[in-house]
């Protein structure tokens, strides 16, 4: 018994470590530079140095506050054309860049120092102070700086590179000033493109970069239940978890608790009713039921019981809270429930199908058992054997079945809070997919993955308790 | 192979075939709501392969100045890039064309068609712009002006696309790994010590040369196209299979190496059944969800993540039907007669062991099709332009008036799901006697 708990027990952190691996990798992939997003000024929108330092340096700090400026992981697997320094590149959108330009020529000495003097160069050209003459092209080259950074092809950087040349033909003390600059970008170019070493993409290389990696610090703080902020509004996540973790929880709650009152009997009575019309009948509706699709019904239901058009006999949105103020307990409670019931019940009835159907075919089995025959054939009371005998072993794995319901709960929570717009986790859920707030994305994937092992977790050990064969077979 | 060679139920003798497979048919085809849901689902999957031809804002047949051609046909050859549109099909608008003659689909519109004098809910009973009533939109039309039975149509081939590739994916995945953790155990596979160090070793090796080297080659080739891409990828897949070969060429050499010749069992069924147990725990919806967020819509990848999650089930259930399999006479006979053992498996023990895995396939089906409705109704992960049943689901949110956007889409999703639970439903009992009687 205690074998077998540790041995479940030891299974939950490689999952969850996997689990942990899965949703990071998803957000490493997912699309956009999160310090961008997260900025909404302009950087260097005025054109002056100091607007450009200045966004620079936000940059920086929302870097160092998103931890991007660490490595991506405890090791780097890549060919050897790649450099392991990478990630110190400031800007997402460069280190792509300079990835592959380092693909290409296979030579990161001449990508970084074509990058360093391209760096020099945009640098100069902020600090060149233009006058009369030299003003249309500075400005004209200023603005199109920043752009050779995004693109690595050999075509587009050649044209960048007779586009600034042809400026600079324009003002000769532009050329006095900076010219040499840009010359040096361009032979660091030229060598870039002329000395490759194409074979280091066959080569491969490992690096090894230890605790101080983005991982580390993200699975670290979460254990510690701190996940961050949103890019949406830049609100702790937790905080933003904690306001809304209440409503789906109580619904959550309410909603095993109905589905458990309602779903045994019923499963009980049909299996004892086996081929009644009875039992035809709630067989039949409990299948229905069972393959309705929630988001379905709870359309049609707020579609016309909570529509003035039709017949608006349920509000049609929210929890009530601004109708709640000043009323007394009583009165509260009727407008809260009010409001939850439609979502209650659509939450409710999939879980209701399947836990009863589930109960009738446990209790099924367990009927046509030796044992009850025997209880039968020495004369008991059916009620006795039926509810002595039969009932209890047959509730046994229902019980258990908890640990599958509590996902189809959660799932059932999005759409429905998304339907009758709750303002519950699932809403969160589908409102940060839509803005593409990542973190909260994964954030709450995490959680509802953690919750689902831990779930796991319980009803396997319930189960190893309740049925002493489980027991057995570990010690065995 | 195994389902087509004994249609028949019975022998030459007019005897009953008493193989199993034969005695699940017979049981199956004793369960009319399960044989009349597969009858329906095989209607339903005709209409599905067929939705071009029902609904379509292309001719079938038609001659136009002059020459006979069939455009539905000419674009699904232009669709693949082996042909060009004619002179005059370019970029126009085919109900418009002056024809001499043409043979309409039964439905003249597709589920991407926008009838403009048509558009904002035009409800199926009340008024439409239309020239006849061949022209008319049957169940109505959405805000824009999309058909809604062309759109039900249409929603049909996505449904069972998704359902049936991404079980696929899903079966492969899980019979391949249940039948090798049912079949070796933990203790039929004995591999030397050197061979798995080496294995070891080079697999990061393999996976550097097939994908991580290959990785700009491959984002280039998702660039040009879905053919090329898939070209690209057998290539990498060629690459680190070739690695393998080479590793395990080399693992002949450490033979001469006493410690490294020693063979050990590998604990293959304790491997698979952990890793079954981590797919297991993984909250399916939720993660889809996530992905889906993360990358571009597109059903290959609804279907890509589908089958690469759900198919747990499948290797639970062959692995125990092997388990009890491979002690069976048979399998001792063929490993008497000193045949391979992965032969063995394949030949013998897979296919006497697949029934079970079709009770998993129909669920999986009914929930794969559940889950892109439900993906399609919260507008992420499914292209919004389809109109699948879940999209026009959700249109019907932001207006209840138009109730034919709200009733069949929805009753779609209810029937498919039904059909596909209930054929699962028959199987179980077919499958499993004991719980019939």
């Amino acid at each position: 018994m205690f074998q077998y708990i540790i041995k479940r027990i030891l299974i939950f952190f490689p999952t969850l470590f996997a689990i942990s691996l899965v949703i990071y990798a998803l957000s490493i992939l997912a699309p956009g530079d999160p310090v961008a997003n997260m900025l909404t000024t302009a950087q260097g929108g005025e054109g002056n140095q100091s607007d450009k330092i200045a966004g620079e340096e936000a940059y920086m700090e929302m870097r160092e506050k998103l931890n991007l400026h660490l490595p991506t992981f405890y090791f780097s697997f890549s060919t050897s054309a790649q450099s392991d320094t990478l990630y110190k590149i400031q800007k997402l959108s460069h280190q792509e860049t300079l990835s592959r330009l380092a693909y290409d020529s296979g030579n990161w000495d001449n990508v970084s120092a074509y990058y360093h003097a391209l760096r020099n160069f945009e640098n100069k050209i902020y600090q060149f102070k233009p006058d009369s003459a030299s003003m249309a092209p500075h400005t004209n080259i200023r603005n199109n700086v920043g752009q050779v950074y995004f693109f690595p092809e050999d075509a587009k950087i050649k044209n960048f590179i007779s586009k600034i040349d042809k400026q600079f033909e324009k003002s000769d003390s532009l050329k006095q000033v900076i010219g040499a600059d840009f010359e040096n970008v361009k032979t660091a170019y030229a060598s870039l493109r002329s000395e490759t070493s194409t074979w280091k993409n066959y080569i491969p290389a490992i690096h090894w970069y230890g605790t101080n990696n983005r991982y580390h610090k993200w699975i670290t703080r979460f254990i510690c239940f701190d996940f961050g902020i949103s890019y949406q509004d830049q609100l702790e996540i937790s905080s933003k978890i904690g306001d809304r973790i209440f409503w789906t929880m109580l619904i959550s709650i309410l909603s095993i608790i109905l589905t458990y009152i309602i779903a045994v009997p019923l499963g009980v009575f049909s299996a004892i009713n086996k081929g009644n019309t009875s039992d035809n009948v709630t067989s039949t509706i409990l299948f229905i039921l069972y393959s309705l699709p929630n988001f379905w019904i709870a359309t049609l239901l707020i579609n016309y019981l909570c529509n003035p058009e039709y017949l608006q006999w349920f509000p049609s949105f929210g929890v009530g809270s601004d109708l709640v103020e000043g009323k007394s307990f009583f009165q509260a409670l009727m407008i809260r429930g009010w409001h939850i019931i439609l979502p209650l019940i659509c939450w409710t009835y999939g879980s209701l199908a399947f836990l009863s159907r589930q109960m009738r075919g446990g209790m099924l089995g367990v009927l046509r058992q030796d044992y009850i025959r025997t209880a039968r054939a020495k004369g008991l009371d059916e009620n006795k054997v039926i509810w002595k005998h039969a009932f209890r072993n047959s509730l046994l794995p229902v019980i258990t079945l908890f640990a599958n319901v509590f996902p189809l709960m959660i799932s059932g929570s999005i759409v429905i809070e998304m339907i009758f717009t709750l303002p519950g986790m699932g809403k969160m859920l589908v409102d940060a997919m839509i803005y593409q707030d990542f973190p909260v994305v994964f954030t709450v994937v995490m959680m509802v993955a953690v919750l689902t092992m831990i779930g796991y977790l319980i009803a396997d050990i319930l189960y190893a308790f309740v049925d002493p064969r489980i027991t057995y077979s570990s010690k065995k | 192979m195994f389902f087509w060679k004994k249609n028949k139920n019975e022998n030459q003798n007019g005897e009953l075939d008493q193989s199993y497979w034969a005695y699940v048919k017979r049981q199956f085809k004793k369960n009319k709501r399960a044989l009349y849901s597969l009858y329906l689902v095989i209607f339903l999957a005709f209409i599905a392969l067929f939705a071009d031809f029902i609904a379509n804002d292309k001719p079938l047949l038609c001659s136009y100045q002059g020459k006979v051609s069939s455009p539905v046909l000419r674009s699904y050859a232009v669709d693949m890039g082996l042909m060009k549109w004619q002179e005059g099909f370019l970029n126009i608008q085919f109900s418009e064309l002056e024809y001499d003659w043409a043979m309409w689909p039964p439905i003249p519109y597709r589920n991407t068609t926008l009838d403009a004098y048509n558009s904002r809910f035009k409800s199926p009973f009340g008024e439409q712009r239309v020239e006849s009533w061949r022209w008319r939109h049957h169940l109505g039309t959405n805000k824009l002006g999309n058909d809604v039975l062309a759109c039900m149509i249409h929603g049909t081939r996505i449904a069972f696309l998704v359902g049936i590739i991404s079980m696929g994916i899903a079966t492969i995945i899980g019979v391949f790994l249940g039948s090798i953790a049912g079949f070796f155990g933990d203790d039929q596979l004995k591999v030397s010590r050197g061979r798995i160090i080496i294995n070891i070793l080079f697999l990061p090796l393999a996976l550097f040369y097939g994908f991580i080297s290959r990785s700009y080659i491959l984002g280039d080739a998702a660039g040009v196209g879905f053919g090329v891409f898939i070209l690209q990828l057998l290539l990498s897949l060629f690459l680190f299979i070739l690695v393998l070969v080479i590793a395990n060429g080399l693992a002949y050499l450490l033979k001469f190496i006493p410690f490294l010749k020693k063979k050990i069992d590998v604990p293959l069924d304790l491997i698979i059944t952990r890793f079954i147990e981590i797919v297991v725990s993984v909250p399916v919806l939720v993660l889809i969800l996530a992905i889906v967020a993360v990358f571009k819509p597109s059903i290959f990848l609804v279907m890509a993540v589908i089958g690469a999650v759900r198919w747990t089930g499948i290797a639970r259930f062959i692995r125990a039907e092997l388990l009890r399999v491979r002690n069976l006479e048979y399998i001792e006979a063929a490993h008497a007669l000193g045949f391979p053992k992965f032969r063995t498996m394949m030949k013998h023990a897979i296919p006497n062991s697949l029934s079970p895995v079709f009770i998993s396939i129909a669920f999986g089906i009914a929930a794969a099709i559940l889950i892109e409705s439900f993906l399609s109704f919260l507008g992420l992960g499914i292209p919004k332009e389809l109109n699948t049943w879940g999209q026009l689901l959700t249109q019907s949110r932001s207006a209840p008036e138009a109730w034919w956007l709200a009733i069949f889409p929805g009753f779609a999703i209810f029937i498919t799901v039904t059909l596909f639970n209930l054929i699962g439903e028959g199987l179980t009992d077919a499958i499993d006697p004991r719980l019939k009687q």
